[in-house]
């Protein structure tokens, strides 16, 4: 009785300490979170906010920075956020069309250096995106691409082609051969095979190849930065927080920045809610199958 | 309703050989059984007759067609697959109609379709589930249904009942050989268990290593089959072989294998053969009995409704046998059906082996057809 006794404390304890970290870990995560949003809704200078955000008073809450955010700045939200969506929305169209097609080109086609192409895409993608900023930029603006939406839209687009199209592949490599012949014996060539019947079976993985691959032209600087220099009218979001965030002056406006960042994920918060189900699946692939 | 022709028909992976040279005539309206070990060419072979693999040389015929340079669609030949290969994200309705719908079959014509295919095959009420919801037997039976579905020319069907439990598997079979009688279509039917093979085929091609040894009905493969290799592979329990040589006397031959003395009726010159004999045409008798060979049970395997004895003969008693002397030989082994629960580990027993049903092969495994075996016919 007392040994059992003893054992259901013990289960208590580790659940408490479980909890107790659990419960650090998400304080941990969400704080910085929570930090930018209470910022976002102060006027005040940098030495005060940290009290007033452990503290917040309502006498200093206000919705000014993003008044100011939606309504006077320049070039103008809506445009900052059009040209980002226009971006990261084709690149990641484009990217994925393509990616599809390469994923199952991999996975289903025997073709002599296959592997050989596999590994070669998988080396290219170990090496940091911005070190082939110099070289992209000196190929465009030899063609005219610089401050072009094109010009910005290819580099995106094949960044997410490398990247989705081996999720394709490795996904495509777990649905049977079987299937893809029960479609062929059916009736229909391998092209219809595979929109009809591979495709559909591959939404999982398109959703989070989708979801990453229009994060990274969205919340991207570097590139940006370096080929949309002259023409405002084509900045990103991530080009023009960069712009608040570098003033003139050097002091900087907090309420402003975090309201700014704020404004601009909520655009992704929203496509990661829509294709949640998705992009979840995608992330656990091969836990689970069957 | 086709027939389908493969002439010459042989294919190769890099180096090695799946299906060599195999020719073979499948009669419209046929259930044909292609049997064979594991690696022994015969889905390739299968999938050959599909599309779905070209052959290195020959040709494949369906009806007066020749099809080596038609894709698989093209074909209009259907195919039940070993996994059923159901589309996993479509409903069952979806799946059995989509081969009509990828054809453009009008809507109310694909419904009456599938629902009249669906109600044949017992699968109605699962028509708005989707595969993964579905039992085994289900997902067979869609399988099947998919392929009924689109009046084929001929179906192919790749191991379709080896997935499934032993106890379905029966009632599969089944049910299988009525719908192939009420289809009235030619069936091309891929296996490794002989059972299966001979209850369903109207007529078995037995491959090895991408050969076709024989292609007969099953009753002709079991009485008469074509070399050892087919004789060990069909039949169960397997078929009994003893090793021993042709001794010449006078004008007749006899094999000898220890105390087992057949007689050859002039088959075969002197030198090792190899005689086969089923378990059910050795006789065992508990007494006496003359011409018998005396031995001793050494294992009892219960079949149910029959005991399958391992017997070791005893050695001949010296001087007994005009032919050879006692020797240290080694000891011959055979195994005998016998009644169930008859017999028991160490019983003395009786043997007799059926003369005339005993099958001669030579030391390549060939068939030494004999006069007197040909007379008698299983």
């Amino acid at each position: 009785m007392r040994r059992r006794r003893g054992r259901r404390a013990i289960r208590i304890a580790k659940k408490v300490a479980t909890h107790a970290i659990l419960i650090a870990a998400c304080l941990f995560a969400l704080f910085p979170i929570y930090f930018i949003i209470i910022t976002s809704f102060s006027t005040l200078p940098i030495a005060a906010i940290t009290a007033h955000v452990l503290v917040p008073s309502p006498s200093h809450l206000t919705l000014a920075s993003y008044h100011t955010i939606l309504y006077s700045l320049s070039p103008s939200f809506t445009s900052l956020l059009t040209n980002s969506l226009i971006f990261a929305g084709s690149a990641a169209a484009i990217g994925l069309g393509l990616a599809a097609f390469t994923g199952f080109a991999l996975s289903k086609f025997q073709f002599p250096g296959r592997r050989t192409f596999v590994y070669f895409i998988l080396i290219i993608s170990l090496f940091p995106g911005f070190i082939m900023i110099l070289p992209f930029y000196l190929m465009f603006a030899k063609v005219g691409l610089i401050d072009s939406y094109i010009g910005l839209i290819i580099p995106y687009s094949a960044g997410a082609v490398v990247f989705s199209g081996i999720l394709v592949k490795n996904y495509m490599d777990s649905i049977p051969d079987d299937i893809e012949e029960a479609a062929l014996m059916d009736g229909m060539g391998r092209t219809q095979a595979f929109f009809r019947v591979l495709l559909p079976l591959c939404l999982p993985v398109l959703g989070l190849a989708a979801f990453l691959a229009f994060i990274g032209p969205y919340t991207d600087y570097a590139l940006a930065n370096v080929f949309l220099t002259a023409d405002p009218t084509k900045w990103t979001l991530a080009l023009g927080l960069y712009n608040i965030a570098n003033t003139d002056t050097g002091e900087q406006n907090y309420g402003l920045v975090t309201a700014f960042a704020i404004l601009m994920s909520l655009p992704i918060v929203a496509f990661y809610m829509a294709f949640q189900r998705y992009i979840i699946g995608g992330l656990t692939l091969g836990a689970v199958r069957g | 309703m086709t027939g389908i022709r493969l002439e010459n028909v042989t294919k190769r992976f890099k180096t090695d050989t799946a299906v060599d040279d195999v020719s073979a005539q499948i009669q419209d309206g046929e259930f044909v059984v292609i049997l064979g070990a594991s690696g022994s060419g015969k889905s390739t072979i299968l999938r050959i007759i599909a599309g779905l693999e070209v052959q290195t040389s020959g040709h494949v015929y369906i009806g007066d067609m020749l099809v080596d340079d038609y894709e698989p669609r093209d074909r209009n030949l259907a195919m039940v697959f070993q996994t059923y290969a159901l589309y996993p994200h479509l409903t069952i309705y979806q799946n059995i109609g989509f081969a009509l719908k990828v054809r453009h079959v009008p809507r109310p014509e694909i419904d009456r379709a599938v629902r009249e295919v669906a109600a044949r095959l017992g699968i109605a009420e699962t028509l708005e589930r989707r595969p993964a919801e579905l039992s085994g037997g289900q997902r067979q039976r869609v399988a099947l249904a998919r392929a009924i579905v689109r009046k084929p020319e001929a179906f192919l069907l790749d191991e379709p009942l080896s997935n499934l439990d032993a106890k379905i598997r029966t009632t599969a079979r089944i049910e299988l050989k009525r719908i192939h009688s009420e289809l009235n279509e030619t069936f091309v039917f891929v296996t490794h268990d002989q059972a299966e093979a001979m209850t369903l085929g109207d007529r078995l091609a037995v491959l090895s290593h991408g050969r076709l040894l024989q292609f007969d009905t099953p009753q002709r493969i079991m009485s008469d089959p074509a070399s050892q290799y087919v004789a060990s592979f069909v039949g169960s329990p397997e078929m009994v072989f003893l090793e021993g040589n042709v001794l010449m006397m006078g004008g007749s031959s006899t094999f000898v294998d220890g105390p087992v003395e057949l007689p050859l009726r002039g088959l075969g010159g002197p030198g090792q053969i190899t005689v086969g004999i089923r378990p059910w045409d050795v006789t065992v008798w508990k007494g006496p009995r003359v011409g018998g060979l005396p031995g001793r049970v050494t294992g009892v395997e219960r079949l149910g409704s029959s005991d399958q004895l391992f017997i070791d003969l005893l050695p001949r008693p010296s001087g007994s046998s005009p032919i050879t002397p006692a020797s240290a030989a080694p000891t011959v082994s055979v195994r005998a059906l016998a009644r169930a629960y008859d017999h028991g580990v160490g019983d003395s027993v009786v043997v007799e082996l059926d003369p005339d049903r005993a099958l001669f092969f030579d030391s390549g495994g060939n068939r030494l057809q004999s006069v007197s075996a040909s007379n008698h016919p299983a």
